[in-house]
């Protein structure tokens, strides 16, 4: 089977803070439907390597290509039109409004009179919203009266509604529970199966090995490995994630098993 | 459900669709419909209670009085609404009132129209809250800071400007918008002089009704509005959602400027004189009116129409306890105590 075209190709990304490099000479490429674990210590870069896919943070080097066409990716609004919606940890959700203002948050459907259009607006984000969860139910509540699993749905409802192509993922079940990280990893399904690529970035080996089809490990900025993931094991990723390299006498898994 | 409607209902039918309304709504819902009637009992109570102890309370002219009294403390505390709910604060809005007076007074002594002057006070009023503004967004100081430092300037500048002393003589037509109402009748009696058969609407209540609308319109239809409220609940969401931070809070500072500007413009068309030392400590009236009508300083939680009410008890209080002979430092302390209580109790209720 040819494999479809990527639509992200990372290349050479470096990002310096005077002498520091936080990121140095990473290459990655992202396919339809595909999920990539990223995965390092704290302090990796794997989170500013995400933030420059965003748009948050600006690369000092590289180029970064969407559907085969070079992007700047100068800020989180640009990303955006590139199809790149980014689901941060801590949940960018307005804790004050409801979640069909979250979800329009930014993006806000008007009436022809240029005034906010609430009724359309509650009106598809419960399409939205139900499409992911069919029990989700008060969506006119404040958002400060949801629970982790709801507020996550919420997020990720707001990537989907806006046709993103790549969802970049931040820890997204370490605040919840069992139910509600299995309902997200349910979630992440249906974005797969919608075609829409994934950068996962998990502390998490257990949801990496259950979500993900490739995982790339960082240490010290740089990129120290890209695996398919059932050529892996745990201790492989371990290995990788703390020493920066597999062992010497290292085969792939799915080889040995064959 | 029309007034209407409800008189031709029996009362059990009545109490059954408050029924049904009130199981139709959310928890959230509810909490907002007690904390509104809490609010406008309260104020009701305090009407109630003033027009026992007090013959003079209840009358049209005290309204009108309580009403004009009113208007200071709501234009300033709509547009200090707006900066509490971005998670601001604005402690400049009485010394800019001052300014934004002396400067309307000085103009039309200078010979300009009096619209002319008028209309330059309450830019003076704007460029200040922009000013304010820059130094939030751009110098990124504390709110707390940058307005304070105005609040000496914008006093200073008043008083440098005048002297130190009230600008006056300055015509019966400055008067106009302070004194005037709409819809006044006299008639001429028996014995020559006039009779009022209907005082009117004074143009600074007009003035305040219309501010509120169009703010509370602001708030609650339009985008800007909705970002408002999102940069006081979360600002860091609110950039990351692709929010422009710096320009939402730029507007609620240039609001909160040109609110005080409106209000030194009334203010000193009310005294037909400009008074650099006008408006002294009004902010601090402005937020508790903000605060007890349900404004979190925390930001993103808090309505006009609240600050209203909040404004309304302030200086029925003050009115009232000046009716029943209390003094104004006893006065001081009750509405001190009435501040605490308010903000506890509401409180306990985002507590719960």
């Amino acid at each position: 089977m040819v494999a479809p075209a990527p639509i992200v190709e990372m290349k050479n990304i470096g990002k310096r803070f005077g002498g520091i490099h936080a990121v140095e000479n990473v290459s990655v490429e992202l396919r339809p439907g595909e999920v990539v674990g990223v995965l390092g210590h704290n302090g990796a870069g794997k989170s500013c390597l995400m933030k420059i896919l965003s748009g948050a943070m600006n690369r000092t080097d590289g180029t970064i290509m969407v559907n085969g066409e070079e992007v700047a990716l100068a800020n989180p609004i640009e990303a955006r039109h590139c199809g790149i919606e980014t689901i941060y940890q801590s949940l960018a959700l307005a804790d004050h409004l409801d979640a069909p203002a979250n979800l329009f948050l930014g993006r806000e459907l008007k009436t022809r009179f240029g005034t906010l259009d609430d009724k359309r607006m509650e009106m598809e984000a419960r399409q939205a919203l139900r499409q992911l969860n069919p029990n989700f139910k008060n969506i006119t509540d404040t958002v400060l009266n949801m629970s982790g699993g709801q507020r996550q749905v919420i997020a990720i409802a707001r990537a989907i509604y806006f046709n993103a192509r790549v969802v970049i993922m931040d820890e997204p079940t370490a605040a919840l529970g069992p139910s509600e990280t299995a309902m997200v990893a349910e979630l992440i399904e249906k974005l797969r199966e919608q075609g829409i690529g994934i950068f996962l970035i998990s502390h998490d080996l257990n949801d990496v090995f259950d979500l993900c089809d490739r995982v790339m490990v960082m240490k010290n900025g740089q990129n120290v490995g890209t695996h398919a993931i059932d050529e892996v094991t745990k201790d492989d990723l371990l290995n990788l994630i703390i020493l920066g390299k597999l062992p010497d006498n290292w085969s792939p898994r799915n080889l040995v098993a064959s | 459900m029309s007034g209407e409607r409800i008189s031709t209902c029996s009362d059990a039918e009545v109490k059954g669709r408050f029924a049904r309304l009130w199981s139709h709504m959310n928890g959230d819902e509810r909490k907002d419909v007690v904390q509104k009637f809490a609010a406008v009992f309260s104020l009701m109570a305090l009407i109630v209670v003033f027009s026992v102890t007090s013959d003079a309370f209840f009358s049209v002219g005290n309204a009108m009085t309580v009403s004009l009294q009113t208007t200071s403390i709501a234009l300033l505390g709509i547009g200090v609404t707006v900066v509490i709910l971005t998670g601001g604060i604005d402690l400049s809005v009485g010394s800019v009132l001052a300014l934004s007076g002396t400067v309307a007074g000085l103009l039309v002594k200078d010979g300009w129209p009096i619209w002319a002057a008028m209309s330059m006070g309450v830019l003076t009023g704007m460029v200040c809250g922009c000013i304010n503004g820059f130094v939030v967004t751009r110098l990124r100081l504390a709110p707390f800071i940058a307005t304070l430092g105005m609040m000496l300037i914008a006093r200073g500048l008043a008083l440098q400007l005048t002297g130190a002393a009230p600008v006056s003589q300055l015509g019966e037509a400055f008067g106009v918008l302070g004194n005037g109402s709409l819809f006044r009748t006299l008639s001429v009696g028996a014995n020559g002089l006039p009779k009022v058969i209907f005082p009117g609407i004074p143009y600074p209540v007009l003035i305040m009704i219309v501010m509120a609308i169009i703010v509370a319109f602001i708030l609650r239809r339009l985008a800007i509005g909705r970002h408002i409220y999102a940069v006081g609940s979360n600002e860091q969401a609110s950039r990351l959602a692709g929010v422009n931070v710096n320009s939402t809070k730029m507007f609620a500072y240039a609001t909160s400027g040109f609110m005080a500007g409106i209000c030194g413009i009334v203010l000193m068309s009310r005294l037909v004189t400009a008074q650099p030392n006008e408006g002294i400590m009004y902010e601090l009236d402005a937020i508790a009116a903000a605060v007890i009508g349900g404004t979190s300083l925390m930001g993103g939680v808090g309505t006009i129409s609240g600050t209203m009410i909040g404004a309304f008890v302030i200086s029925i209080l003050r009115n009232g306890l000046n009716m029943n002979g209390v003094s104004s430092f006893i006065q001081q302390i009750i509405i001190g105590c009435v501040i605490i209580g308010a903000v506890y109790i509401d409180h306990l209720r985002n507590r719960r």
